[in-house]
């Protein structure tokens, strides 16, 4: 057989197997008991949701509302050096990697909120949403996601401030 | 080392990457066919597909690496085989490398569903990169190359 039409005969055969893996894939996921739906949702509602399926997305005009009244706290899941190097003035870091040896130092000031407000930075961060479902289920009630949070607040020019104390 | 010896070793070789290539394919296959929403996630974070077709290929891939890895390792359908081997390690291993560049710090989703692995790294790259090698070495073996009928047979 010439080589053009052995690739030919490979092209044929791995139709052959993708359909056949593909059919397998959606018979598997019908009769799961929790089966995925074959189009997903994506959005940020729907992704950033807790455990009873509930949004937990803030918008940054609530926020900013609940930031002007203080009945919010704003929580920054973000590493350390990138806390230090600019944040929503007032955040408390609690960085979603050092979440269980970080959160003792933290609890009092988070207490004090009627609101937590978890951010982190890039529209498809999930530090904050696995922070505000870590703090969800420690008790704290209201808490929300404000998405892509450090770039939209510091866009919007509300208030910020670096480790080293400078408001901006 | 004479001619008939360098072909059984060749040969040798050839069964152990088929067979090495269809292990990996059906390890990688597991996880993602036990968790699809884990799996589903590891692939929208890659932000490469549209939203639409996420789920149908976080459904879809892990199927499509069984069923290829299990023809590699029983040795049917081979040529079939080892093209979407090799087509698969090609669509992986450039999709962690374009999200390196972009500086994506994506959860490989490779072999687990699990994020605790970390981010996937050069490690992960280079990794991919050897399977990428394996796998175009099985097609061009398996499609291109004249078969041998006997390692003894005259004209050979």
């Amino acid at each position: 057989m010439e080589p053009r039409h052995k690739m030919t005969f490979a092209i044929r055969q791995s139709i052959g197997i993708i359909a056949i893996a593909c059919i397998l894939a959606a018979g598997a996921n019908l009769l799961r008991q929790e089966s995925l739906p074959f189009a997903g949702n994506w959005s940020a509602d729907s992704r950033l949701s807790d455990a009873s399926g509930q949004s937990m997305v803030s918008t940054l005009a609530e926020a900013s509302r609940m930031y002007t009244k203080g009945t919010a706290v704003f929580v920054d899941a973000r590493p350390e050096n990138q806390y230090a190097q600019g944040h929503i003035k007032d955040a408390v870091s609690l960085p979603w990697q050092q979440v269980h040896e970080r959160f003792t130092e933290t609890v009092d000031r988070l207490e004090a909120a009627e609101t937590l407000i978890c951010y982190c930075d890039g529209e498809n961060c999930e530090l904050s949403h696995d922070l505000a479902l870590f703090l969800a289920d420690m008790g704290f009630e209201d808490t929300r996601v404000l998405v892509n949070g450090w770039t939209v607040w510091k866009e919007a020019g509300l208030p910020t401030q670096s480790r080293n104390g400078n408001n901006e | 080392m004479n001619k008939l010896d360098f072909q059984k070793i060749e040969k040798t070789g050839f069964v152990f990457a088929r067979i090495l290539m269809g292990a990996v394919f059906l390890y990688a296959s597991y996880d993602k066919i036990l968790n699809p929403q884990a799996f589903a996630e590891a692939v929208y974070n890659y932000q490469i597909l549209p939203d639409f077709a996420v789920n149908a290929v976080a459904l879809a891939l892990p199927w499509i690496e069984l069923a290829a890895g299990l023809c590699l390792i029983i040795g049917i359908w081979l040529p079939g085989a080892a093209l979407i081997c090799a087509l698969l390690m090609g669509v992986f291993t450039a999709a962690l490398v374009f999200n390196q560049i972009r500086g994506l710090d994506v959860h490989c989703g490779c072999f687990t569903t699990q994020a605790a692995h970390g981010p996937a790294g050069m490690w992960t790259v280079i990794r991919d990169l050897c399977f990428l090698a394996l796998s175009v070495y099985l097609l061009v073996r398996i499609v291109f190359v004249p078969h041998r009928k006997t390692a003894g047979a005259p004209g050979l």
